[in-house]
C-alpha cells in the first residue's frame, strides 16, 4: 500500500510539472484565433441568391465561453497526462535504478477508473450548468412547446438519476473490486428477486414516460381537430435549396396546384389558366428545339472539335478537359440519348396537363379562381396566439421544415402532403427580449437535399394580427392585376443548383 | 437424450474427417492458407484486418468532416492534395462533405461494425467455443468473406469516380438518391453504393446462415444450449437478425436500382427537378424506401450492438472472475431485444409524415426495447460487484462499452418517444446519441474482443501498457467528442451541414465544434497506438500461453499454433456452463468446461440439483425453458 502511495505522489509531481507547461503553453497560444469573429463577411460560395449575409455582431459573451473552452481543454490535459505518466509506467524505470518492485498495471488502472468518475461527473456537471443553459428548455414560442418542455424535463430527471447513479456504481465497483492476490470473487450467480425487481421498476418508470409521451404526441399531431377557432393554413413549399410560403389571398383560399404546371414564371405550380397555356407553349417550343438539335447533332460535335482545337492550341486544359466531356457525350451517344427523353418527358407533361384541361368536371375543379390572389412571400408572418397550419409541398425531394424555438417538425415529401398545425404565443419582438436584439425565428432544412442543405432557410416573423395584414398588403399577389406578360421568359429560373454545379464541374 | 447423441456422433464424424485430411495441413500453398483459405480462423483474421483497414478510412474522413466543421473558414491546402478538385484552394466542396458524411456512416455501419466484428468475432469463436472442427460450409464462409472484399472494393472504388461517391446520407433517401441530376454523388458514384451493398447483403447472408447451422448443429458433447458461452448466444442471434432483415434491403436496393436506371416510379412521385422540369413519375412513394430501410435498418443497429454486448459479457465475466450475473436473464434479454428490434422501426420516421397512429404504436415498442437494455446493465454492475477484477486491456474496454451503453442508451428513450422526436429528430443529439451506443459501444466490444482474443489469433499477446494508453485516450475522447453534442442538438443543431457560420444564431456552439474536433484527433491519434501494438504484437509480441486469462471456455483448450481441425485430438466434451469463476469449493478460482471435475455439482448454490446429465424435463425453470426453445429450433424431439 506504501507503494502506492508512492507512486500516486511521483505521478502528482509529474502531472503538477507538465500542468504548468500546458497552462504557460495555454497563456501564449491564442486560441482566441480559432474564434468565429474572423469570418469573412461575404456572400456565401454556394448557397440561395436571395441570402444576404451580414457579419456577426461581436458577443461579449463568447470570450467568457471561449475562455472556459480554454479552461476545459487545461483539464482536459491534465487528465491526459494522469494516463499518460500513468501507463508509461514511469515507476518501472525508477525501480530497476532502485531495485524496488514495479508498479501494479492493475492498481494504475483502479485509480484512473475512480479519477476518471470524479473527473468525468464533474464535466457532465459542468456540460449541464454551461450547456445546459443554451438549450431550447422552457423558452418555447408555442402553446405545445409549454407541454413540450414539461415532458422532456421529466425524461431528464428520470434518465440523469438512472446515468448518475449507474455511472457511478460502474466505477466504483471497478474501483473497490479490483484484483487482489489471494482474494476470491464472491461465486453469485442470480437472484431472480433482484432481476424481478430492476426489471419491473424500469418497466414502471418506462410506462410512465410512455403515457406522458403518447398524450404530449396526441395533442401535437390531432391538434387542427383539438383547437377551437379559425385556422391560418399557410402553405411552405420547399426546393433545393430554398422555401417559399403561399397565403391565401384576399378570398381565403389557397388556389390548387400541380407540379406539372410549375414553370418560370409560376414557381409554385398554381393552377392559373393563363401560365399554364404559356407553359404549355414553351414546351412545345422546347421539344422542337431539342428535335432539332439531334438533327444537329453531328454539326454540334463538328463545333465541339473546334472548340477542343482552339483550346489546344493555347493548351487551357480545364476548357480541353471540358470539352472533351462533352464530345465523348456526343460520341457515346448520351447526349442524343438525353435529349430524346427530355422530349419524352415534355411529351408527357403536355399530354397531362392537356387531359386535365379536356376533361371538364377536372378542369372546373382545378383551375378555379382561388390561385389568382394568392401571395407568395420570402418570409412567414404568423399571428400571436392563432392557430397555424402549415401545408407543406416539396417541388423535388425529401427536406424537413424544422422550427426548433416552435418545437415543431414535419418532413416535407414530394407527391405526399404532410402539414403541422401549432400556435405561436411568443411574438418576435419578445423574443428578442428573451434572446438578444439579432434574434429572428427561423425555419431550417433538416433533411439531407443536397449541396446547400446548410443554407437553406426561411425566416419567420411572429407579430400581432395588425401587422401581420399589414405586411401581406405590401406583398404582390400571384398573378391578378398582373399584366400577361407578352414576351415568354424560356430560360430556367435563376436558382443557387446551376451555380453550384458550374462550380464544381468545371 | 437425442441431443447428446446426434452431437456426439457428428464429433466422431468431422473427427474422422479430419484424421483423413489431417496430412494435407503440410501441403497448403501460400494461396489456399493465407488468400482463398477456408479455415475459419484464417477467415476471421481476414475480415479483422480488412476490417482494421476500412475503419481507418471512415476515421480518417470523419477527421476531415470534422475540420471543416470546426474552421468553416479556414482553407487546409491538405484538402486540396487529398481530395484534388474536391478540395480546391483547400476547401472542401459541400457536395463531397455530404460524400464524406454518407461513406463514413456506410463504412462504419456495414463494414467495420457489421463485418469488421461479426465477421471476425463470429468466424473465430463460433468453431472454437462450441466446439467444432470448423463451420458448417468452410467453403460458404470464403465466399462470405470474398464477397465482402469485393464489396468493399467497390465501394472504396466511388471515390474515383468524376462525380464523387454516394452523398445522400447514409440511408440514402430517394428522391435525392434515386435522381442523377439532384446532387453529383446521386450518379455513379450512388450506383457504385447500391452494387457495394448488394454484394456485401449477399456476403451476410452466406456468414449468417453458416453461423446459425454451426451453432445449433455442430456443438460437440453436452454442449447444451444453456452452457453456451454468451457470445455464442449473441452471435446467433445476429445472424437470425441479418437473415431476415438483410433480405428487405436487398429488397429495397434492388427497387432504388429500378428506378435510378429503369424508370419506375416506387419511391418518385411529383418531382419537378431543377434543370430537368417535370419527371413522369407518378404514384410512388419516398416514404415506402423509408419503411423498407428502417425494416432493415433498425435490427442493423442491434446486428452491431449485440455481438459487443455477448463479447463484454464473455470478457467481464472472465476478468472479474465471476459468473455472469443472471445469465438466463442474458438471454432473455438478448432474444427479447432482438424480437423487438423487427417492431420498431418506425421510431427512424415519426415525422415522415407517415400516420400518426403508427407513430404511438412505435413509441409504445421502442419503450419497451428500454427495459431488456436495462436488465443487461444492471447484470453487468451485478456481475463487477464483489469480483476480483484483473484490468487487462480487453476488461477495460468492456467496462468503457457498459458506460457508453449506459450514456448512449438513456438518450434512446428521449428519441424513441414520439412527442420528444418532433424536436430532436436529426439534430445532433441524434447524432450523440447513436456516436454513443452504436458507435461508441460497439466499437469498445470489437476492441474488448481484439485485445482478449488476440492470443488465440496469433498466438501472440498485445502489449498491456500500450493497450491502456489507447483503452483510456479513446475512452476519454468518446465522451469529449460526443457528450457536447447532445447539448448542441438541444439547442436546435441540425446534423449534415456542412458549415454554421451562415448561421448567426449557431455561432455560440463553434467554440464547441473546435474543441470536438480536437478531441476527435486526438482520438484518432489514439488509434495510432492500437495500430502499432496490433501489427507489432503479430510478428513480435511476447508468445502467448494457452490459457492467458485462465478463461474456462473452450477456445482456451486448442493448441497455441493453430492447426485445421482446432484440436489434435478428441474434441473436449463438455461439462457445465462458461462461467464458474471462484467456486467456493474449487481451489483454483476457474473450472474449465471441459474439465470433468471431482464430482462437483454444475452449479455450486443448487446442491439439488446435482445432474450431470442435464436431461430429463424435472429440471429446474431455466432448463425447461431452454428445452423448450430448443424444441423450437427442432433440436429434440417430442
Amino acid at each position: 500500500m506504501n507503494s502506492t502511495y508512492k507512486q500516486c505522489f511521483k505521478i502528482a509531481f509529474f502531472a503538477v510539472i507538465l500542468l504548468v507547461t500546458v497552462f504557460s503553453i495555454n497563456q501564449s497560444v491564442d486560441f482566441s484565433g480559432l474564434k468565429i469573429d474572423q469570418l469573412t463577411a461575404e456572400k456565401p460560395l454556394f448557397g440561395a441568391d436571395e441570402y444576404q449575409y451580414e457579419a456577426p455582431p461581436a458577443n461579449p459573451d463568447e470570450n467568457a465561453l471561449s475562455s472556459k473552452v480554454n479552461w476545459a481543454l487545461l483539464i482536459f490535459s491534465i487528465l491526459l497526462v494522469l494516463v499518460i505518466a500513468n501507463t508509461l509506467d514511469i515507476s518501472k524505470y525508477i525501480a530497476k535504478i532502485t531495485g524496488k518492485e514495479t508498479t501494479d498495471q492493475n492498481q494504475v488502472n483502479r485509480w484512473i477508473m475512480l479519477i476518471f468518475m470524479i473527473v468525468g461527473l464533474a464535466a457532465v456537471i459542468w456540460e449541464y450548468r454551461v450547456h445546459g443553459k443554451l438549450i431550447l428548455l422552457n423558452n418555447s414560442a408555442s402553446v405545445h412547446g409549454a407541454d413540450y418542455d414539461s415532458m422532456f424535463s421529466i425524461t431528464l430527471l428520470l434518465t440523469s438519476i438512472v446515468f448518475f447513479a449507474t455511472q457511478f456504481l460502474l466505477f466504483w465497483f471497478a474501483f473497490s473490486y479490483s484484483y487482489k492476490d489471494g482474494k476470491k470473487a464472491l461465486y453469485y450467480s442470480h437472484n431472480n428477486k433482484l432481476e424481478v425487481f430492476w426489471t419491473i421498476i424500469p418497466s414502471i418508470v418506462l410506462t410512465i414516460l410512455v403515457l406522458r409521451g403518447h398524450q404530449t404526441w396526441k395533442s401535437v399531431v390531432y391538434a387542427e381537430e383539438s383547437y377551437t377557432g379559425k385556422i391560418h393554413k399557410i402553405e411552405v413549399f420547399a426546393y433545393q435549396f430554398g422555401w417559399k410560403a403561399r397565403y391565401a389571398g384576399d378570398d381565403g383560399i389557397l388556389g390548387n396546384t400541380d407540379y406539372k404546371f410549375i414553370s418560370g414564371k409560376n414557381e409554385l405550380g398554381l393552377a392559373y389558366g393563363p401560365e399554364v397555356d404559356l407553359l404549355l407553349t414553351e414546351l412545345q417550343e422546347k421539344i422542337a428545339q431539342d428535335e432539332q438539335n439531334i438533327k444537329n447533332a453531328d454539326m454540334t460535335l463538328a463545333s465541339l472539335m473546334n472548340d477542343y482545337n482552339a483550346a489546344n492550341d493555347v493548351k487551357d486544359y480545364v476548357a480541353m478537359e471540358s470539352v472533351q466531356k462533352q464530345i465523348d457525350d456526343v460520341k457515346s451517344g448520351s447526349y442524343v440519348d438525353e435529349l430524346k427523353a427530355s422530349i419524352k418527358r415534355k411529351t408527357k407533361q403536355i399530354e397531362r396537363i392537356k387531359a386535365i384541361k379536356e376533361n371538364p368536371a377536372i378542369f372546373a375543379s382545378t383551375f378555379t379562381s382561388a390561385a389568382e390572389d394568392d401571395i407568395i412571400t420570402q418570409e412567414i408572418h404568423l399571428a400571436k396566439d392563432s392557430i397555424v397550419t402549415f401545408n407543406f409541398r416539396s417541388k423535388d425531394i425529401i427536406h424537413s421544415a424544422w422550427l426548433p424555438h416552435f418545437r415543431a417538425q414535419m418532413n416535407v415529401v414530394p407527391g405526399m402532403p404532410t402539414k403541422f398545425t401549432f400556435v405561436p404565443n411568443k411574438s418576435t419582438a419578445e423574443a428578442k427580449k428573451e434572446f438578444g436584439e439579432e434574434f429572428e425565428y427561423y425555419l431550417y432544412c433538416n433533411k439531407i437535399c443536397g449541396s446547400s442543405h446548410y443554407n437553406m432557410k426561411l425566416k419567420v416573423v411572429v407579430e400581432s394580427q395588425k401587422e401581420v395584414n399589414e405586411w401581406l398588403k405590401t406583398q404582390q399577389p400571384a398573378f391578378k392585376k398582373q399584366e400577361v406578360v407578352p414576351a415568354i421568359n424560356t430560360e430556367a429560373p435563376a436558382n443557387p443548383t446551376d451555380t453550384t454545379q458550374k462550380i464544381v464541374f468545371n | 437424450m437425442s441431443t447428446v447423441e446426434l452431437t456426439e456422433s457428428h464429433a466422431v464424424d468431422t473427427h474422422v474427417h479430419h484424421d483423413e485430411h489431417g496430412h494435407h495441413d503440410h501441403h497448403q500453398s501460400f494461396i489456399s492458407k493465407y488468400i482463398f483459405s477456408t479455415d475459419h480462423k484464417m477467415i476471421s483474421k481476414q475480415y479483422l484486418i480488412t476490417g482494421i483497414i476500412m475503419g481507418c478510412f471512415g476515421m480518417g474522413m470523419s477527421l476531415l468532416f470534422r475540420m471543416q466543421l470546426a474552421w468553416p473558414d479556414e482553407t487546409f491546402p491538405m484538402f486540396e492534395s487529398l481530395l484534388g478538385k474536391w478540395g480546391k484552394g483547400g476547401k472542401l466542396d459541400p457536395n463531397y462533405y455530404m460524400a464524406l458524411v454518407t461513406i463514413h456512416g456506410t463504412i462504419m455501419v456495414f463494414y467495420v461494425l457489421t463485418a469488421g466484428l461479426s465477421g471476425t468475432f463470429s468466424n473465430l469463436l463460433i468453431p472454437l467455443q462450441v466446439g467444432a472442427r470448423d463451420m458448417a460450409s468452410p467453403f460458404m464462409n470464403m465466399l462470405s468473406y470474398w464477397f465482402f472484399f469485393l464489396s468493399s472494393v467497390v465501394l472504396m472504388s466511388s471515390f474515383l469516380v468524376e462525380t464523387g461517391p454516394a452523398s445522400s446520407g447514409w440511408t440514402v433517401y430517394p428522391p435525392l438518391s434515386a435522381l442523377e441530376k439532384a446532387m453529383p454523388g446521386s450518379g455513379l458514384g450512388t450506383t457504385l453504393w447500391l452494387s457495394a451493398i448488394i454484394l456485401f447483403i449477399v456476403s451476410a447472408l452466406l456468414g449468417g446462415i453458416n453461423y446459425i447451422v454451426t451453432v445449433l448443429n455442430m456443438r460437440t458433447k453436452g454442449m447444451s444450449m444453456n452452457r453456451l458461452p454468451l457470445t455464442i448466444w449473441a452471435f446467433m442471434l445476429t445472424a437470425i437478425l441479418g437473415l431476415l432483415s438483410f433480405p428487405v434491403l436487398l429488397g429495397a436496393g434492388l427497387l432504388l436500382i429500378f428506378d435510378r436506371s429503369f424508370g419506375t416510379s416506387f419511391y418518385l412521385s411529383d418531382i419537378h427537378l431543377n434543370g430537368v422540369g417535370a419527371l413522369t413519375n407518378s404514384g410512388g412513394s419516398p416514404v415506402l424506401y423509408q419503411h423498407l430501410f428502417w425494416f432493415l435498418g433498425h435490427p442493423e443497429v442491434y446486428i452491431i450492438l449485440m455481438p459487443a454486448l455477448g463479447i463484454s459479457s464473455e470478457v467481464i465475466s472472465t476478468n472479474a472472475r465471476k459468473p455472469i450475473f443472471g445469465y438466463t436473464a442474458m438471454i432473455i434479454s438478448l432474444i427479447g431485444i432482438s424480437f423487438l428490434s423487427f417492431i420498431v422501426w418506425g421510431h427512424h420516421m415519426f415525422i415522415t409524415g407517415m400516420n400518426p397512429f403508427l407513430g404511438t404504436m412505435f413509441m409504445y415498442v421502442t419503450l419497451i426495447i428500454a427495459v431488456p437494455s436495462a436488465v443487461k446493465t444492471f447484470n453487468y454492475l451485478a456481475t463487477l460487484w464483489k469480483g476480483n477484477i484483473r484490468f487487462t486491456t480487453g476488461m477495460l474496454f468492456a467496462i468503457g462499452l457498459v458506460s457508453f451503453f449506459i450514456s448512449g442508451g438513456l438518450t434512446g428513450i428521449y428519441l424513441g418517444n414520439a412527442a420528444l422526436d418532433i424536436q430532436l429528430h436529426d439534430s445532433y443529439f441524434v447524432v450523440a446519441h447513436f456516436h454513443l451506443v452504436m458507435g461508441s459501444a460497439a466499437i469498445f466490444g470489437m476492441f474488448a474482443g481484439i485485445y482478449h482474443w488476440f492470443p488465440k489469433m496469433f498466438g501472440r499477446m498485445m502489449n498491456k501498457t500500450l493497450g491502456t494508453l489507447h483503452f483510456w485516450l479513446t475512452f476519454i475522447s468518446g465522451y469529449l467528442v460526443f457528450f457536447p453534442m447532445h447539448f448542441m442538438g438541444l439547442a436546435g443543431v441540425p446534423r449534415r451541414y456542412y458549415q454554421f457560420s451562415l448561421i448567426p444564431e449557431f455561432d455560440i456552439w463553434m467554440d464547441v465544434n473546435v474543441f470536438i474536433t480536437v478531441a476527435a484527433f486526438l482520438g484518432g491519434i489514439a488509434q495510432l497506438f492500437f495500430l502499432y501494438n496490433f501489427f507489432y504484437s503479430i510478428f513480435k509480441g511476447k508468445k502467448a500461453t494457452q490459457n492467458p486469462w485462465e478463461s474456462n471456455t473452450l477456445e482456451w483448450t486448442t493448441p497455441v499454433e493453430h492447426i485445421h481441425g482446432n484440436w489434435p485430438g478428441e474434441i473436449p466434451t463438455v461439462y457445465r456452463g462458461p462461467h464458474e469463476y471462484s467456486r467456493p469449493d474449487r481451489e483454483s478460482d476457474f473450472f474449465p468446461q471441459n474439465d470433468p471435475g471431482n464430482g462437483e455439482p454444475e452449479h455450486y448454490h443448487a446442491p439439488a440439483v446435482v445432474d450431470n446429465s442435464y436431461s430429463g424435463p424435472k429440471e429446474k425453470p431455466s432448463k425447461v425453458f431452454f428445452s423448450s426453445f430448443a424444441y423450437l429450433f427442432m433440436l429434440k424431439k417430442a
